[in-house]
């Protein structure tokens, strides 16, 4: 243990003072957030409003959740929100895909799916969150209905008329802007950079000599390993939090009530980028494996929106690809929690990082056991 | 004696080729054991090996008369390695780089204090232990890297060529330093490409070559082997004149040598042909003056040439 910390602690000492590297890491994203976050201000109040967000709905469902649905959609119109019914011959999907419409809700009584747009990620993800605080809620009743039937009413009533409006927590004045978006994309690029990081742990003492020392040294070798991980994701997790309070503070960019699991996110993410470019530098065997974890940075920068938002201009496989960006889970998971309140995307992300990031770490791990030295 | 490090047919192939091929050695307790051997002659994997940096192919590493493999914490916490390559962190002082370094043995607070100024008092660095080793120079860097292996007192101490590239000045601090700590009780095992540096210092020697050690023992017991070869030294007035090919030619001899500034020509002969009279008559015939003629006693450098057919430091 004593060898875990002092390992952790040499290794943010390095980072520390290493003041060029350091200051381009705050510096670099500080100064693409004001560019692209100033620069495009105008192209950033002209896009979607909450009253553009248009739901294509497909209502199948009879009985109560038809009624509870009924209620559910005239609270939701209130917010601007508009709710088509799907006319014959239409193809819900093919409509959102067209761009006609952020969702397509379809309520029959096997449940309720909604197809959101890849492509206005704010808007489907406030949908997203009104629909599911309306399933849980929905949920509870019919759990209840069960029992005792005579409550439903008063729970769906208790709900009150802004009953979701509320719970999804929509700020009709609030639109992200051009400084909000770029905060976040930002904020959730660095994370990222963690992969580079990683990937340099081991090579850092190979390079050094030291590597010849630690191998000498009765420490165990998962010792060295965790700690100087642990090292890193100390340090990448102060890099983000200085960018978030400076965007916040400085740029008075938009970070939402709730920064605790804002947080969690992004640690989640630093954990899996750091693990990342850890599994690759031990699949390429001692050779300098920056240049492949730069590739994956810039393109998972690239395709999760980080230099701009991958809305309107991209089809069907660069769209698929860009899915794969750990960059575009971060952002949607943000987006939702900062203005849906929503944590759906959120869990989705954290969970699909915390995977990744066991894989990695098991891969690397097996790999430095089997190899010489350390 | 205890044998503080013993190899037992120790080998390491990269793919199909043997940087150390079954090699097997004994250093005992309080010796300073020489490694001599030139380029990728397979010192350095061996001393690798040792110190756990390597895995061995196959054979055995014993240390203080345990299987390193089988008592690997035990190994290590006897065994100070000075690796070849400086291993230093160059954003960190040198006190720090000791600290760290002999943290990982166990040691903290007052004693981890005590122990890393003496090891800096050790090497003469005690008045740069605040200062980055980014403004060392060669010679100082190789005094830390000494520093970082000797702070947590193991028995064992592994140099590998300490003393490549630095000052006259550096050099003789550093072969004080191995004298004095071997004076405390450490056994060492020194390598270096350096012969003179060896003959001082070392109390026995191995050469290696090829990844095998083909010959052991005291400087005497070495220099004893060279029954065959002989040595001879002639002085001359001016080397205006010397005809190198025609003396080359003449039977036994085996290395010749003209050492312009000493005016004198070095020849390395078959003990067994007697050729000394056809040398002279040759030189002379040729019109030189002859100052001294004299039989040299064989150094390692002969020791080495005549078993390998190759200089130390080609
Ligand atoms: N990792 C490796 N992969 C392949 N071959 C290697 C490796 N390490 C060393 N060798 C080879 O093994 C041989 C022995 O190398 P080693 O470094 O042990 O020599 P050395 O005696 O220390 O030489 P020097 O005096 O130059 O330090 C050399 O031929 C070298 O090229
Ligand atoms: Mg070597």
């Amino acid at each position: 243990m004593n060898n875990l910390l002092s390992m952790a602690w040499k290794e943010m000492r390095h980072d520390f003072r290493d003041v060029k590297t350091l200051v381009f890491l705050l510096a670099f994203p500080i100064l693409l957030m004001l560019i692209l976050g100033f620069a495009l201000t105008n192209a950033f109040s002209s896009n979607a409003t909450i009253k553009d967000v248009k739901v294509l709905v497909h209502n199948t469902s009879s009985g109560q959740l038809s009624k509870a649905y009924a209620a559910f959609a005239e609270e939701a119109g209130k917010t601007g929100i508009v709710f088509e019914d799907v006319k014959t011959g239409m193809d819900g999907r093919e409509e959102v895909e067209q761009n006609r419409y952020t969702d397509y809700l379809e309520i029959s009584d096997g449940g309720i799916h909604l197809y959101g747009s890849s492509r206005s990620t704010i808007e489907s993800n406030i949908v997203q969150g009104m629909m599911n605080s309306f399933a849980d809620r929905y949920n509870a009743a019919a759990a209840v209905a069960k029992q005792d039937p005579a409550k439903v009413a008063t729970l769906l009533a208790a709900a009150g008329p802004e009953g979701y409006i509320q719970d999804s927590s929509i700020d009709a004045e609030r639109q992200p802007g051009a400084i909000d978006y770029y905060a976040i994309a930002m904020t959730v690029m660095i994370g990222l950079w963690g992969a580079m990081s990683g990937g340099s742990l081991i090579r850092y003492e190979i390079v050094r000599g030291t590597a010849a020392r630690l191998a000498a040294a009765p420490v165990r070798k998962s010792d060295i390993f965790i700690g100087k991980v642990l090292g890193s994701v100390v340090l990448n997790m102060l890099c983000v939090l200085v960018i978030v309070m400076f965007s916040k503070y400085v740029f008075k960019a938009y970070w939402g009530d709730h920064l605790l699991p804002v947080f969690l996110v992004l640690l989640t993410e630093v954990v899996m980028s750091i693990s990342l470019g850890l599994a690759i530098s031990y699949m390429m065997k001692g050779e300098p494996s920056g240049g492949v974890v730069m590739i994956i940075v810039q393109l998972a920068s690239f395709l999760g929106g980080a230099y701009f938002p991958l809305g309107n201009d991209i089809g069907g496989f660069l769209g698929s690809v860009a899915g794969l960006s750990p960059i575009r889970w971060a952002n949607q998971a943000l987006t939702g929690i900062i203005y849906n309140h929503s944590m759906s995307s959120a869990w989705t992300a954290m969970m699909l990082n915390t995977g990744l990031a066991v894989l990695f770490i098991a891969v690397a791990a097996v790999m430095m056991q089997r190899k010489e030295g350390i | 004696m205890m044998n503080v490090l013993e190899l037992r047919g120790l080998t390491k192939k990269f793919g199909d080729f043997f940087a150390v091929d079954n090699m097997s050695l004994q250093v005992r307790e309080g010796e300073i054991f020489g490694f001599l051997g030139s380029n990728g002659a397979g010192k350095s994997t061996t001393i690798n090996m040792v110190s756990s940096l390597l895995r061995p192919s196959g054979g055995e590493i014993r240390i203080l008369d345990r299987d390193i493999a089988k008592h690997s914490r035990f190994a290590k916490m006897n065994l100070g390695i000075v690796p070849q390559d400086l291993a230093i962190y160059e954003d960190m002082t040198a006190f720090e780089n000791v600290s760290f370094f002999a943290g990982l043995y166990g040691l903290r607070g007052s004693e981890l204090k005590e122990r890393v100024e003496e090891a800096l008092e050790f090497v003469g660095l005690s008045d740069k232990a605040k200062s980055f080793p980014k403004n060392f120079s060669g010679g100082m860097k190789r005094r830390l890297n000494i520093a970082c292996a000797i702070a947590h007192k193991p028995k064992l101490i592994i140099m590998d060529e300490p003393t490549v590239g630095i000052d006259p000045q550096s050099r003789n601090y550093i072969l004080t330093s191995v004298r004095k700590l071997n004076e405390t009780g450490c056994t060492i095992i020194y390598t270096s490409h350096y012969m003179e540096e060896v003959e001082e210092i070392c109390s026995r020697i191995a050469i290696v070559d090829h990844g095998k050690i083909i010959a052991e023992g005291t400087k005497e017991q070495l220099k004893a082997t060279i029954t065959d070869v002989k040595d001879i030294r002639i002085g001359l007035k001016t080397l205006d004149g010397l005809e190198p090919a025609l003396l080359q030619s003449i039977p036994g001899i085996r290395v010749l040598s003209v050492q312009q500034d000493e005016h004198a020509v070095r020849i390395q002969s078959d003990a067994a042909v007697d050729n000394l009279s056809k040398i002279l008559k040759q030189l002379i015939d040729g019109g030189m003056e002859i100052r001294s003629v004299a039989e040299q006693a064989p150094t390692l450098e002969t020791v080495f040439l005549t078993l390998t057919g190759r200089n130390l430091r080609d």
